[in-house]
């Protein structure tokens, strides 16, 4: 410990509880979300309706949690009166819990489309293995954010910047596939398997979003 | 680190009012320091402090007990040197002109930057009429339209709507709140172009607090102010600029100084940023 901070130490434990409270609930939240997006794409691959039932009761539980985080750093912002990092800190947190529950909502939309298709499976034999990649590269890159949240390291979270192109690219690539003049499976599962590509791009694009947040409560500075 | 503030810096600062723009004729050029150092006897309590207080604004300073940002406040219009024992280094510049230049007028320079207290101290057997003119008495200055005079100091003080009908009761009548804004009224009469304000609050309920942070913000207009203040939003709330003092066990110093809305968003210091965030002092 700094030399000038010996005297004073601890004169705000409860305060750095609260704040590290926070944080941790972040980290819950990135795990629920990622565990959701997880059991979505299986539900989704294998026409599971009881999990894709599970997924979609599952996001009320994620909406219930983020409003409890937010009224929680709304009530620690009206008493402690934050400043600087601790404020830039509180105020990130409020979007990034709201990132994260999109991206709950993600893998609810994508849980309901599979919902919907039950019995058939809404991913034809052929695109398995490109959706597999998809959920895959969201639960990475979810567990990558997790990690910068906890950690703060602003490196790791340019990384996942970078790591969002894997997932441009496997949805670049579904776009081709559905708008190839040799498409066979007709126009109702094309939507269906644009609106699925969209979501998994949707849900990397706000992993993207928290730990650009991260980056910004750290160093008081934008990424890009 | 110090960093001195650069009027040039202005258009740079971020918050609730405008930009004030500095140096204009009327209120001439601020108020510098170059390298102030003060003692108390042989204990150096204040080390190598320059700091630019461009004209017409607010700058407060922050810091915890000890760190020498009261003496440096009292540097600034040589009240430093009531305290016997205690001395100084270094200059301190009005309108580009040493106030420690020998044979300096000292009172001509308290008429220049007035001082405004923690306790509330009006005159308690003057009325509140003369608590405010008592400065001119004092400096022998003959004006022939006090009434007016009395009128718009207090007025700017924020008091007049408060006393306009009561001029002759006694200045110790009045609650805290308005004793302070009949100070700052007494400090007015003499036209300061500088007010210096040593936790002006500190003595008040939150609703007399927020009039006299009204009043600074009225004042800063037409002069330069700063503030001493232990209350971190205060400092958020009236200043364009603060500056941040740390002692360290030894002399205090300065650490920071930067527009209020960077000392408040993201210092560079990081005892700045432990001490704003309230992890000491």
């Amino acid at each position: 410990m700094l030399e000038y901070l010996r005297p004073m130490a601890l004169i705000r434990s409860v305060f750095q509880d609260e704040l590290d409270g926070v944080s941790q609930s972040l980290v819950d939240l990135t795990e629920m979300v990622s565990l959701s997006i997880a059991k979505a794409t299986e539900a989704v691959l294998t026409a599971d309706l009881a999990l894709a039932e599970e997924v979609i009761a599952t996001d009320d539980q994620i909406d219930n949690y983020q409003h409890e985080l937010d009224a929680r750093i709304i009530d620690i912002i009206a008493r402690q009166q934050p400043v600087a990092s601790d404020l830039r800190a509180l105020v990130t947190a409020l979007r990034m819990s709201a990132d994260l529950e999109r991206m709950g909502d993600m893998s609810h939309h994508v849980a309901k489309i599979a919902r919907l298709r039950h019995p058939d499976a809404a991913v034809p034999t052929e695109l398995i293995q490109m959706f597999q990649a998809m959920g895959n590269a969201a639960e990475k890159i979810t567990n990558k954010t997790g990690l910068v949240i906890a950690t703060r390291n602003t490196e790791m979270a340019l990384e996942v910047e970078r790591d969002d192109d894997e997932m441009d690219k496997l949805h670049r690539q579904l776009i081709s596939t559905l708008v190839d003049p040799n498409w066979k499976h007709g126009v109702e599962p094309a939507i269906d398997l644009t609106l699925l590509g969209r979501y998994y791009e949707r849900y990397a694009d706000h992993a993207v979003s928290v730990s650009r947040r991260v980056y910004f409560l750290v160093t008081g500075k934008y990424a890009y | 680190m110090q960093t001195q503030v650069a009027p040039s810096s202005l258009a740079s600062v971020a918050g609730n009012r405008q930009a004030r723009v500095p140096g204009s004729e009327l209120l001439g050029t601020g108020l510098e320091t170059r390298g102030v150092h003060a003692w108390f006897g042989t204990k150096h309590v204040l080390s190598d402090v320059s700091l630019d207080f461009a004209a017409g604004t607010v700058t407060a300073l922050i810091g915890p007990s000890g760190c020498g940002k009261s003496t440096f406040l009292r540097t600034l219009n040589r009240m430093h040197e009531f305290i016997p024992t205690a001395a100084m280094a270094g200059q301190v510049l009005l309108d580009g002109k040493d106030i420690y230049a020998p044979g300096t007028d000292v009172t001509k320079i308290r008429l220049n930057v007035g001082m405004v207290f923690q306790k509330p101290n009006p005159f308690p057997s003057m009325t509140i009429g003369q608590n405010v003119l008592s400065g001119l008495k004092l400096a022998q200055i003959k004006r022939s339209d006090t009434d007016e005079l009395l009128e718009t100091c207090l007025e700017r003080a924020g008091l007049w709507s408060e006393v306009k009908d009561r001029l002759n009761e006694h200045g110790g009548a009045l609650s805290g709140g308005q004793q302070q804004r009949l100070c700052i009224a007494r400090s007015l009469a003499v036209s300061p172009q500088v007010l210096l304000m040593d936790e002006p609050c500190s003595a008040l309920d939150p609703g007399s607090t927020f009039r006299i942070e009204q009043t600074i913000s009225e004042l800063a207009k037409t002069m330069t102010i700063v503030i001493v203040t232990h209350n971190m939003q205060q400092a958020a709330r009236v200043s364009d600029y603060t500056a941040f003092f740390l002692s360290d066990g030894g002399p205090g110093a300065m650490i920071e100084a930067a527009p209020t809305s960077k000392i408040f968003s993201s210092p560079v210091d990081k005892r700045t940023e432990d001490y704003v965030t309230g992890r000491f002092g």
